[in-house]
């Protein structure tokens, strides 16, 4: 993970406007990821969270279980923080889609989406809202379609 | 006092860690990485959490994982241990940031003691001798005309530089070219800045080292030297002991004066240690590691004192509360390095799983470690699998005691250097103290180990 997402916050001084100006800019380009840094402490940090694969964005999809009928893959954290289930919270049985936000992961006051990788049914909820994780926790067992 | 101490670190030195803030009733939180699951100090501490895969980029020096794990935890302070984060000015900042504190010195006096340059610089003006040398070389051409002028041979090193990583022996101009770019790659991979300045090349010199504790309220204490001349080919340490053999006692006085005066200058707090060049009469100042060192316990034991603590209770804002006169030294204490290496190759690292393990007890002995019978030694990380200290009265006792612990230790399933570590005690050169950096690497040269 990139060690520059801190100090956490850092660019809560910068006007939200010149935020958003930023941000327009920073989806016209092919850029993953921008990083402005001001004289003091003051930074902002964009990340491109569309299209991007659920590895990149707080989330990894692991490789089916050899033997298992169903093909269960795994959702795991990939970063140490508080996790917030989505809203209306994902339930075991229930049908995604392929890049649906299942969760978060709050670390230092960023939100990293946790994603389904791939469409299919959910077979566990592995965690609970408001529960702190770690790096490769698994958080959604999915059997896949 | 701390509430809760993450140990952003792991093997021995996480769990020495753990077991200071045990004793002085603070919480622990571990972090690991996913191929240090099974490892000791996992087990040990209160919580624990994964940080990342095997690869240290991705695991101990992940600062945001280290740091979100320190604030959904709560804890107050950081350890940082030695190596990985211990002495980034950076980490240090990015922990204050955050209402953490980490414990050791202030990030801008790691910053100047971590620029060896600059640290260098900052000594002679408290009156510290350096060996005589440049400021960061900007190219090969500076290079040669400043080695013209110090006289070869040379020493190249990395500003940001440690364990022997970055540096080069330079004898002759014809060697200068191929030295300077080896020294800046290596430099380059290892630490992310491939600056490198040059020193001259002290012959046989004798690698002696001040242990010193500051609080926040002035008070500045040296805990005697520690002589860590015993050096593989690749400058890293293998044998340390407390107190120095054979150093007439003005040669001590002058290196404990000048440890204290040197933190003095730099509003130094916490422990840290100096690292001198001693040769004949000739002290030169070579590096200050702001940090605990890894051959800490041989002046824990001579001092009767838990550095760990100490730096824990200064960080928590306590006064050290003894003066230079109320410490004493007693006995000899000897340090040997179990390190999971091939000593009859390079002493290159060898992972891999320790089958069966037996640590050596009895009076006087004691071993910092986090392995056990069973568990696998990952490749990402150091070769260090324990420490063994032997204590006793006088030098010749902890020799003999600590030839009897080797020889009580049992590591099977990968090399090690405990013979390695037998052999030196036993030569004449090493009972005698008469020794110097370039005694180790001489002695494999003359009879590689059988």
């Amino acid at each position: 993970m990139p060690e520059d997402l801190s100090p956490a916050g850092a660019g809560a001084r910068l006007p939200a406007l010149r935020v958003r100006a930023l941000a327009e800019a920073f989806s016209a380009t092919d850029l993953i990821r921008l990083r402005i840094e001001g004289p003091g402490s003051d930074a902002v940090e964009l990340r491109r969270s569309t299209r991007v694969p659920a590895a990149t964005t707080g989330a990894a999809m692991a490789e089916p279980e050899s033997g298992s009928p169903l093909k269960t893959a795994a959702v795991k954290a990939d970063l140490v923080g508080i996790l917030h289930l989505g809203r209306p919270a994902p339930a075991e049985g229930q049908e995604v889609d392929a890049g649906r936000e299942l969760a978060y992961v709050e670390a230092l006051g960023i939100r990293n989406p946790v994603r389904a990788s791939g469409s299919g049914r959910i077979r566990t909820v592995a965690c609970r809202d408001g529960q702190a994780v770690e790096y490769g926790q698994v958080l959604f067992e999915i059997d896949r379609s | 006092m701390f509430k809760k101490v993450l140990i952003a670190n792991r093997g021995e030195i996480a769990l020495r860690i753990n077991r200071a803030c045990r004793e002085l009733g603070v919480h622990t939180v571990a972090i690991y990485s996913e191929a240090d699951r099974t490892s000791l100090h996992v087990r040990h501490a209160d919580q624990a959490f994964c940080v990342g895969p095997g690869p240290v980029a991705r695991s101990y020096l992940n600062i945001p994982n280290i740091i979100s794990t320190a604030l959904i935890t709560g804890c107050d302070a950081i350890h940082p241990g030695y190596g990985f984060l211990s002495e980034s000015a950076r980490f240090a900042q990015i922990c204050n940031d955050h209402g953490i504190t980490f414990i050791g010195p202030k990030p801008s006096v790691i910053a100047a003691m971590g620029d060896k340059a600059t640290a260098k610089r900052v000594m002679s003006e408290a009156g510290v001798a350096t060996t005589p040398g440049t400021d960061i070389l900007a190219s090969v051409r500076e290079a040669a005309r400043a080695a013209e002028s110090i006289g070869y041979p040379v020493l190249l090193k990395a500003t940001a530089g440690g364990g022997g990583r970055g540096m080069r022996v330079v004898n002759a101009p014809e060697e200068l070219e191929r030295a300077y770019a080896s020294a800046t790659a290596e430099a380059e991979a290892s630490f992310k800045d491939g600056r490198v300045y040059m020193e001259k090349l002290i012959l046989r010199p004798r690698h002696i080292e001040v242990q010193v504790l500051a609080d926040n309220y002035g008070a500045i204490v040296h805990l005697g030297e520690r002589d860590c001349s015993v050096q593989k080919p690749s400058h890293q340490k293998l044998i340390e002991e407390a107190p120095a053999a054979n150093l007439p006692p003005k040669t001590r006085d002058a290196l404990h004066a000048m440890a204290v005066r040197a933190c003095a200058h730099v509003g130094y707090t916490n422990a840290g240690t100096l690292e001198f060049l001693v040769s004949g009469e000739q002290i030169y100042f070579m590096e200050m590691n702001t940090r605990i060192q890894v051959e800490h316990p041989v002046t824990e034991m001579v001092y009767n004192i838990d550095l760990v603590k100490e730096q824990i209770r200064v960080a928590a804002d306590e006064p050290l509360g003894y003066l230079q006169g109320d410490l004493r030294s007693t006995g000899h204490a000897i340090e040997c390095r179990i390190n999971a290496e091939d000593a009859r190759n390079n002493f290159a690292p060898a992972a891999g799983t320790l089958e069966h393990v037996v640590f050596p007890g009895g009076p006087g002995i004691r071993v910092d470690t986090h392995v056990y019978s069973g568990v696998a030694v990952p490749p990402f990380y150091d070769s260090m699998i324990a420490k063994v200290v032997a204590f006793a009265e006088t030098r010749d006792a902890a020799i003999t005691r600590m030839e009897r612990a080797l020889r009580e230790t049992v590591v099977k399933g990968t090399p090690t250097t405990i013979g390695q570590c037998l052999e030196v005690l036993a030569t004449k050169r090493f009972r005698s103290g008469d020794y110097d950096i370039d005694f180790l690497p001489s002695l494999l040269h003359a009879a590689p180990v059988a």
